[in-house]
């Protein structure tokens, strides 16, 4: 199990208010926006929020962070590719 | 009696590009960008970002000590359109003041929030100008004006909706002199707010550009003299421009992002056409709301393809000259059609240099003389609230509004109340405390609030939903929304200010942001309704509630909807409970909160009402107060043969209580009998929206069998408000 992945699934519940679902509901590859947990654009916005707080990575141009946003695996793929080259 | 028609006769602004109108022509002309960096408040994580700060010293220019940074901008372009307007001796009780602002005196706040988080001093003088109904009570008492006065708050339409508010006050005969537009400062809060949203541009915006990257934030105030066309002929005043047409709609789509087709921009240009009785072909230019952000730039050229066709007519953003200034903006480049009317000259859309094909339109890009009779100015704001104005020659012909005379019925209310005071913790960054209050501790089921809405809407936006759902609207396609409210959403205001800086700027807080807008209240209702009609947000202390009632009849009366929801809103904060009690905001009341929305729709629309609202009226009463004068105010809106009861808003404070008995007892004089005085805060406690469980109480009493009750409120600021519940 991706200890990354697991984490980033806690704390998007936690940062989203996400009450109603557990990290185990949560799957690896599914998508986080529009279908699956079905996310929007304001989410998107507390997620970048989220990168910073938690991972020191800021983003400037949402569209920079569209492709790490699609599924937790993606997002944290994008996590250490940035942490490895900073 | 003829139609009633407004028109223009004086004009005021203040912008990055300078103060007064001349100034800030001849500085546009010179293809000056009034951008630059910002050094009104420390900004260390976007100090780099160019922004529209106004350099001057705004009380070297004359703006009075008392009164906020955004009192002082709206302030100053009052009395620069009062002096071009040369209005000499006119009736002051028919002459009013309606403000758009955003921000109000949020910059003023945030100075207080930083000496208390950063050093520890509790120094609380500058919150006292917090309210946007601030600037609009500080140009009323300044240049005594004691007609309907009140406060718009829908984000960046804000000052394009109180000129409407102010046209639709004069054209239904309740004055005759009108001083409409808005200000708004820069303020911490929605820099960085916008920040937060990712829509600001670091090379400065560039509206309708390829390259364009968001919006630039800027600061000011633009202020209209408007009248009425017949008293203007009168005194042989010059008349500048007439506001031919206004429109508004609501996309009901999304709380920030503009429907993708631009759906509501187009439908308020369209009913700014209507009300102009003008077809496409004759508007000469559009001024756009043009912010420079991707969605709104494409949303709004969509929108213009769609009103206009083939042919949209010459346009320009002028944004990049003063910076967005949100809740002015809709007054600023309204001040800038009628000067572009008077010069006959087109102004460029600065910042554009590569066309985008995807947008497929371009504006002007340099000075352009063009005969000019009728011109249009976009504003639209957060929560899809969309307003066009159109503003055209003095010489062409108006198209009067009908109204119908139909009994108007209250079908259904809806409350969100308290039901015991309870001791409210005050913590940091505050000195610790407790507060006896009224707090709302109701849970909704999720029958009312759904699991998303939880977690999105702010706490008092979850209050004035359910209140909206417990009034029963009308099934109906034409739904307007007026709720308003006194100090609007302070929890998550106070919140996102609190981080941006305890944090020195990191990790700002979207959602906070996007819920601290007032009109963030109306704008959930209209997305959960479907509303697409008017989404209204006045701000007017006491009679927060009242101006929200006004309009919702206006627009039944103006057959503009089928249905209006119509409330009022406000909850407590710790900073409100510890300040608040310093200045004596509650004097001997409880300090409480609440939500009330009432469901209202035109007689034979509807099933059995539950009573019907009649005589709405409101403005200010003059120092000392004269209750035959009160009275005779209250007469001409109320036929007092029909009343039984006065319901106040007396709340045990001596002064305000005695004020109350004086004009009841004036009004019985009237009515050769005695009028019962009941009051409704000892059940619900003091709060700015209070009034509006008053009225929910006044339909009580009728439904109960009252022959009929006469809701009268005095606010200690100088409002006063009217309106008669009837079976």
């Amino acid at each position: 199990m991706d200890a990354l992945a697991n984490e980033l699934k806690i704390r998007i519940i936690e940062t989203l208010k996400l009450q109603d679902i557990t990290p185990a509901q949560i799957d690896d590859e599914a998508p986080l926006f529009g279908a699956g947990l079905g996310l929007d654009s304001i989410d998107a916005l507390e997620l970048v929020v989220m990168l910073e707080k938690y991972y020191g990575i800021v983003i400037k141009d949402i569209e920079e962070g569209r492709p790490a946003f699609a599924s937790i695996s993606s997002l944290a793929a994008f996590i250490r590719a940035r942490k490895s080259s900073p | 009696m003829s139609a009633r028609s407004p028109v223009i006769t004086g004009i005021g602004m203040i912008t990055a590009l300078g103060c007064g109108v001349d100034e800030v022509w001849s500085a546009m002309h010179a293809g000056v960008s009034g951008l630059g960096p910002l050094t009104l408040f420390p900004s260390p994580r976007y100090g780099q970002f160019p922004v529209g700060e106004i350099r001057h010293d705004l009380i070297k220019l004359g703006a009075p000590l008392r009164g906020s940074r955004s009192d002082r901008l709206s302030w100053l372009a009052a009395r620069e359109a009062l002096g071009m307007a040369e209005l000499g001796d006119f009736n002051r009780d028919r002459a009013g003041v309606v403000l758009g602002c955003s921000v109000g005196g949020s910059f003023d706040s945030e100075r207080f929030l930083e000496n208390l988080i950063k050093h520890g001093k509790m120094r609380a003088r500058p919150t006292r100008f917090h309210e946007c109904a601030s600037a609009t009570n500080l140009i009323a008492d300044s240049f005594e004006l004691f007609g309907p006065c009140t406060t718009v708050a829908t984000a960046c339409s804000s000052s394009a909706l109180a000129i409407a508010t102010a046209a639709e006050l004069i054209v239904a005969g309740e004055s005759d002199v009108m001083l409409a537009g808005g200000g708004d400062s820069l303020s911490r809060m929605t820099w960085g707010g916008f920040h937060s949203l990712l829509l600001v541009d670091a090379a400065g915006c560039r509206p309708f550009d390829a390259q364009r990257a968001g919006m630039s934030l800027g600061e000011g105030a633009a202020i209209l003299v408007m009248e009425d066309e017949q008293s203007a002929q009168k005194r042989g005043a010059t008349v500048l421009a007439r506001l031919g047409g206004w429109g508004t709609s609501c996309d009901a789509y999304h709380s920030t992002a503009p429907h993708p087709e631009g759906a509501g921009a187009a439908a308020a240009m369209r009913a700014a056409l209507l009300c102009a009785g003008l077809k496409p072909a004759a508007i000469n230019y559009v001024n756009t709301h043009g912010t420079g952000t991707r969605d709104n730039d494409m949303a709004e050229a969509k929108a213009l393809k769609a009103v206009f066709g083939a042919h949209v007519p010459p346009f320009s953003s002028t944004k990049r000259f003063f910076g967005h200034a949100l809740g002015a903006s809709g007054a600023i480049e309204a001040a800038v059609c009628v000067e572009a009317l008077r010069r006959q000259e087109l102004p460029p859309n600065l910042g554009f240099t590569t066309p985008d094909s995807a947008i497929g339109l371009q504006p002007l890009t340099t000075f352009e003389p063009a005969p000019l009779h009728h011109v249009m100015s976009n504003s639209f704001g957060f929560g899809g609230n969309n307003a066009a104005l159109i503003f055209s020659q003095p010489e062409t012909s108006p198209v009067a509004v009908s109204r119908v005379r139909v009994p108007i019925a209250i079908t259904g209310v809806g409350l969100v109340k308290t039901s015991q005071s309870t001791d409210a913790k005050i913590s940091w960054p505050l000195p610790a405390d407790t507060v006896r209050a009224y707090a709302c501790s109701e849970s909704f089921s999720e029958n009312e609030i759904t699991v998303k809405q939880r977690r999105r809407l702010s706490r008092l936006g979850q209050m004035v939903l359910v209140a909206a759902k417990r009034s029963k609207p009308l099934e109906t396609d034409r739904l307007s929304v007026a709720i308003g409210t006194g100090w609007g959403t302070l929890c998550e205001a106070a919140m996102f200010i609190e981080n941006m800086i305890a944090k020195d700027e990191r990790e700002p807080m979207p959602s906070h942001f996007i819920n601290s807008v007032h009109n963030s209240l109306a704008a959930q209702v209209a997305i959960e309704m479907g509303a697409h009609g008017l989404n209204f947000a006045p701000t007017e202390r006491d009679i927060s509630f009242e101006s929200a009632l006004w309009q919702g009849v206006q627009q039944l009366v103006t057959n503009e909807a089928d249905c209006v929801l119509v409330g009022a809103a406000d909850e407590l904060n710790k900073y409100l409970l510890s300040i608040g009690r310093r200045w004596g905001l509650w004097k001997n009341a409880t300090p409480a909160e609440g939500a009330t929305v009432i469901s209202l729709a035109r007689d034979g629309n509807t099933r059995a009402p539950l009573a019907h609202v009649r005589g709405v009226r409101f403005g200010r009463y003059r120092r000392p107060f004269d209750a035959e004068r009160e009275a005779a105010w209250i007469a001409e809106a109320i036929d007092l043969t029909q009343m039984e009861v006065v319901l106040s808003g007396a709340n045990g404070w001596k002064p305000l209580d005695a004020m109350y008995e004086s004009v009841v007892e004036a009004l019985s004089t009237r009515a050769g009998r005695s009028l019962t005085h009941q009051t409704y805060k000892q059940e619900c406690g003091e709060y700015y929206s209070a009034s509006a469980f008053g009225f929910a109480r006044a339909v009580e009493l009728v439904s109960g069998g009252c022959r009929g009750v006469l809701l009268y409120t005095l606010s200690p600021s100088g409002a006063k408000a009217v309106s008669g519940v009837l079976p």
